[in-house]
């Protein structure tokens, strides 16, 4: 069987995500599911630039998964997004 | 931005079984060090009594040292004032004055004033230097000893050191492990095998090698304060902060050429300006997600730079731990704690700072602590300067 490729995640780490609740995004490793964990690769980056853009439809805190960028992302919401990642 | 660096510290060791000291040290700075006095005054007996004469003492030779007053008139002033022992019937303290004036040139002016305390010690590198004193006998009314003054005025060059120190440290090992005495031969020795093995050794950890080492010879239990005060005069260690991306885009490159010839540390605070950075440096910046914590965002790793952060929340939360002297082993594992590490290594810090204004932070939402850009390097320079004595510098792109 071949091996399925890590889901690239990017978790932005600027001041105006930092605060928005992207601090709590950071403890990903207590509230993510294992299997998950192992299935993504998961970084910071220090800023997507979302906050910036004005055709950006959603507030901070921003994640990126997989080359699209999600807004107002709670660890909920995470958790959602990234098992329906690895199973895609 | 001075190119020579002046570093004075001193280390104490009381008499055993005193909760003061009988020998007192002061330094104060002025016009961002281009003069800095320090005195170091031993006063007779210990403990409390000798401390007031010592703090008299001191304090007076500090103060009339800043005036233009001639220096045997201040000598006798102070040797007038002090109070007269209950026991020994005289009224008497040591004391020696280096004031020490920043040259043009990469030298250091010294004017040492000394009063019957041990000889001072020069090392050029590691070599001691002897110099000549001019005496001055004061002659003054009511004078229990011929009272005499040595004066010498000399440059420090860059590498070169002074010792000043109290007769604890001559003296210690007297009638224990020394027959005499460590003696003046004694310290000089051993001075020049520290800076041998350690030729950039701080004032602060000189002075207390030696300190240790009388403390040593007296066999732990001192026989009289032992004090050493240590000037070292060499080229200061330099850091840069880089906050905030340009005002206007093409100066981009500019910056990072600035940062680029820059000697010495940088430090780059700012999401943003990093990207800017590594985009132009061409070189990866990867976020380090095991230092972080949940007041401060975590930082990243660039090579050519020492360190990478987060701007506005990192820079007040280091802003306020300085204004609070707040030591950095206290500090959780975090961006914060690296950076005031740095700041504490360093003697001379200049600050980049970006003026374009970011979208992102004008959102009523943020909270209130993500404050002006400007106003909080501010307080990190006052801090700087007050608190740690550091010199600092400022720039806008």
């Amino acid at each position: 069987m071949e091996k399925k490729e890590k889901v690239s995640v990017k978790i932005c780490v600027g001041t105006a995500c930092f605060v928005q609740g992207g601090a709590d995004l950071l403890l990903y490793q207590d509230f993510l599911d294992p299997v998950v964990l192992a299935g993504c690769d998961i970084q910071g980056v220090s800023c997507i630039g979302g906050c910036k853009d004005d055709a950006m439809q959603v507030r901070p805190p921003y994640v990126e998964i997989a080359g699209q960028v999600f807004g107002e992302m709670t660890q909920e919401k995470l958790c959602k997004l990234l098992q329906e990642a690895i199973h895609a | 931005m001075n190119d020579v660096f002046i570093d004075v510290d001193y280390a104490q060791i009381y008499k055993h079984g005193q909760k003061i000291g009988g020998d007192v040290f002061l330094l104060s700075r002025q016009d961002a060090s281009a003069q800095i006095v320090c005195t170091l005054s031993d006063g007779l007996g210990s403990g409390v009594k000798a401390n007031v004469l010592a703090s008299l003492t001191a304090r007076m030779a500090h103060k009339l040292s800043f005036s233009p007053m001639d220096l045997t008139h201040s000598a006798k002033i102070i040797m007038n004032t002090l109070p007269v022992c209950k026991e020994r019937k005289i009224s008497y303290a040591t004391f020696t004055i280096a004031d020490l004036r920043r040259s043009n040139e990469d030298e250091v002016l010294v004017n040492l004033v000394e009063y019957d305390n041990p000889s001072a010690l020069m090392f050029q590198g590691s070599i001691p230097i002897q110099w000549e004193r001019d005496k001055i006998d004061l002659r003054r009314d009511g004078a229990f000893k011929q009272e005499v003054l040595g004066h010498s005025q000399f440059k420090l060059s860059i590498g070169s050191r002074l010792l000043i120190f109290s007769d604890g440290v001559t003296q210690a090992g007297m009638g224990k492990s020394l027959p005499l005495g460590w003696r003046l031969e004694g310290v000089r020795s051993f001075a020049q095998k520290v800076i041998e093995r350690d030729p950039d050794i701080s004032s602060h950890d000189l002075a207390r090698e030696v300190v240790s080492r009388a403390h040593t010879l007296d066999r732990l239990t001192a026989k009289d304060d032992i004090t050493c005060m240590v000037v070292y005069v060499r080229k200061p260690r330099r850091t840069l902060v880089v906050t905030g991306p340009p005002f206007k885009q093409e100066q981009d490159s500019l910056l990072v050429d600035k940062i680029q010839s820059f000697e010495g540390k940088r430090i780059v605070s700012g999401g943003t300006t990093a990207q800017i950075v590594s985009r132009i440096m061409n070189r990866q910046l990867k976020v380090d997600m095991s230092c972080w914590s949940p007041q401060v965002p975590p930082c990243s790793k660039m090579e050519g730079l020492e360190l990478v952060t987060e701007g506005m929340l990192t820079l007040s939360k280091v802003a306020t731990a300085l204004e609070q002297k707040r030591p950095a082993y206290t500090l959780p594992n975090d961006a914060v704690k690296k950076f005031i590490q740095i700041m504490q290594e360093s003697d001379q810090v200049h600050f980049i700072v970006g003026t374009k204004i970011n979208e992102a932070h004008q959102d009523p939402s943020i909270p209130v602590e993500i404050g002006i850009r400007r106003t909080l390097i501010g307080r990190l320079q006052r801090a700087l300067e007050d608190n740690y004595l550091k010199e600092t510098s400022l720039e806008y792109i």
